[in-house]
């Protein structure tokens, strides 16, 4: 008998579960406002401070070597940050001379398709999504950005707030249809 | 007037040349000025594919990239898309990325192993050395079909330079160490500064530009100017105190190299030669850098340098960013950027190279994030009738160029459209120079 998705919700969704689906959901939305208003001071608080906040470069490969079409720790990457080097990215913001981002653009930042599970150690839980970042810039420049995010989420011990401790980003494009990426995915 | 049919050395049919414009009145080099015309009139980029890139040493890889025989990767010369693959010989070799029966890619993967290049179309199939392995129903051709003359085409030369692979369609290029020049000597504080050579990190960045592809290979070859002011929200980000470009950075004194075959080098000098990375700055025995490259060379171009290899081979010495700018169309060009390390780099070093490169140039670079909003924007304010047919100001540092007893070669001040113009002239004589493949009448 084949399992269907929704077999799981009926038979065994609990109270819990609902409630953890909504705080993720709401901390993603929240996290989107904040990136949509420049405010990326408040949203590195989002993030724990052992983060890894990774996108690989996306590569066609033969059907068999698909294994490597992904690519992979250590290789060339979109982003490759820590909390600090995020912060230092950060810090160019607010230096008044950021000409990429001056005058800034327009952001749009929508995640949905959000699926929560525990994770490996206690008190985590794995957190995918779907991200479409539309960028519009000066007059007519527009960007998009679609792609998935698999977050480790860690709910820390004194306050129960739940921190963003690693993000994988797949950017579901090959060469980079824009001209930079001057925001946060 | 009548134009005498010319052959191609890919054509078995004979072709009408097309009409080549005289670029000659878009320059006034002696006095800097330069008309924006060029960068993007569509029939004055059509004449560059053929007169510019086709006759031209094109970049296409790194040696690193190709460990077995089936290797391959997949890049372009100009707008032709290229295979690049070792073959069972262990030699690199380098095809049109285009089958012979009616023109489809044969191979679509960017990267990666195999045996064949197989036609998705109708079958064809092709070995690591280009030749026609396989014809499916080849029985239904006629008896003077022959495999042999239907094997991939192959460039002319393919030659590398200390581990970066260069190509070329003309057979009558010189060959590439006398194409590169003078500008050897430069390259090799990038490229020699371990007795093991360089290799590259895994993976290319690749982007695209709304900018005309001559405007990046210009500002890699002579414009230390806009650092200052472009980046000077990275500059504050890095400075130790946090406050931005001190007076010692604007007035860094410097020197800029110009190279008569179009390529230039822009370099600050310092007694005390440093990485930006705190570990791969660690890493590095100067003492033994000077003795093996020389004080001129550690107390210059191996410093936060620019530079370019005519046309269109740029590179960070520092960064480690070697990137070649591939024109499509007048108005675009797609950016394709590596990580170059040395290969006898541990790899915590290695890495930290990577990471300080990703993090300062690249899409997201700090740095050049602020690029890239240039040259979209000096691209899009040329489209009208005037502003695309103004006089571009070259004249910075005009009459300082000289020979400086320290570095080979003319060079001049660090703040100078110097390789700018060098980098025009080269341009303007191959535009209104025939190529080989206008004058082979076979
Ligand atoms: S186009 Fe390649 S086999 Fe026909
Ligand atoms: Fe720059």
């Amino acid at each position: 008998m084949s399992i269907h998705p929704t077999d799981e919700v009926t038979d065994t969704v609990t109270g819990a579960d609902i409630r953890l689906h909504f705080e993720v959901q709401r901390l993603y939305a929240v996290e989107a406002q904040l990136l949509d208003q420049h405010r990326y001071a408040d949203w590195l608080e989002l993030f724990a401070e052992d983060l890894h906040y990774w996108a690989p470069v996306r590569t066609n490969r033969l059907r068999r070597q698909q294994a490597l079409a992904d690519g992979a720790p250590g290789e060339v990457a979109i982003f490759d940050e820590t909390k600090a080097s995020l912060a230092w990215r950060i810090r160019r913001f607010d230096s008044g001379m950021a000409w990429a981002e001056d005058p800034p653009s327009r952001t749009r930042h929508l995640i949905t398709n959000i699926t929560v599970r525990a994770g490996e150690e206690a008190g985590e839980y794995v957190a995918e999504s779907a991200f479409l970042c539309y960028r519009n810039r000066l007059e007519r420049e527009v960007d998009l950005y679609a792609g998935g995010r698999t977050d480790v989420l860690r709910r820390e011990p004194d306050d129960g707030r739940l921190l963003i401790a690693r993000r994988t980003i797949l950017l579901d494009q090959n060469v980079l249809l824009a001209k930079n990426i001057s925001t946060f995915l | 007037m009548t134009s005498t049919p010319v052959r191609r050395p890919v054509d078995r049919l004979a072709r009408v040349p097309e009409p080549a414009v005289d670029v000659g009145p878009y320059f006034d080099l002696d006095h800097g000025l330069v008309d924006r015309t060029i960068f993007g009139d569509p029939a004055l980029y059509r004449q560059e594919l053929r007169r510019v890139f086709a006759p031209s040493w094109l970049f296409l890889a790194h040696e690193s990239q190709f460990v077995k025989p089936g290797d391959f990767f997949t890049t372009y010369m100009g707008e032709d898309p290229v295979i690049v693959t070792m073959g069972k010989d262990r030699r690199l070799r380098a095809f049109l990325n285009a089958c012979r029966h009616r023109g489809m890619r044969v191979c679509r993967a960017d990267a990666g192993a195999t045996k064949a290049f197989t036609c998705s179309y109708h079958g064809w199939s092709y070995d690591t050395s280009g030749r026609l392995v396989n014809v499916p129903n080849g029985e239904d051709y006629p008896a003077h079909f022959d495999r042999d003359q239907w094997g991939l085409t192959e460039v002319a030369q393919l030659d590398t330079y200390k581990g970066l692979v260069f190509a070329t369609w003309n057979p009558q290029a010189p060959p590439l160490v006398e194409a590169l020049g003078g500008m050897t000597w430069y390259m090799d504080a990038m490229l020699d500064r371990d007795p093991e050579g360089t290799e590259v990190v895994g993976g290319v960045h690749k982007w695209v530009l709304e900018g005309n592809w001559k405007l990046a290979a210009e500002q890699f070859a002579s414009d230390w100017y806009h650092v200052n002011i472009s980046h000077a929200s990275a500059l504050m980000v890095m400075s130790p105190t946090g406050k931005g470009p001190k007076t010692e950075i604007v007035q860094t004194p410097g020197r800029q190299y110009t190279d008569p075959l179009g390529h230039g080098h822009g370099f600050p000098t310092h007694p005390k030669s440093r990485f930006d990375d705190r570990v791969v700055h660690g890493h590095y025995d100067y003492e033994a850098l000077r003795e093996r490259l020389g004080d001129a060379r550690v107390e210059g171009p191996m410093t936060t340098g620019h530079a370019t290899v005519f046309p269109n081979f740029s590179y960070l010495p520092v960064n480690g960013s070697i990137r070649v700018w591939h024109p499509k169309g007048p108005d675009r060009m797609e950016v394709w950027a590596w990580t170059l390390v040395d290969r006898s780099m541990p790899d915590e070093v290695k890495d930290a190279q990577r990471v300080y490169n990703l993090r300062t140039f690249g899409p997201t670079g700090i740095f050049e994030q602020d690029d890239g909003e240039n040259w979209s924007e000096v691209q899009a304010t040329a489209h009208g009738f005037v502003s695309g047919s103004m006089t571009l100001n070259y004249q910075m540092g005009l009459g300082l160029e000289a020979e400086d007893g320290v570095h080979p070669g003319t060079t001049g001040r660090l703040y100078s459209d110097g390789a700018a113009r060098g980098f025009y002239a080269r341009w303007r004589d191959l535009m209104n120079t025939p190529a080989w493949h206008e004058k082979d009448t076979r």
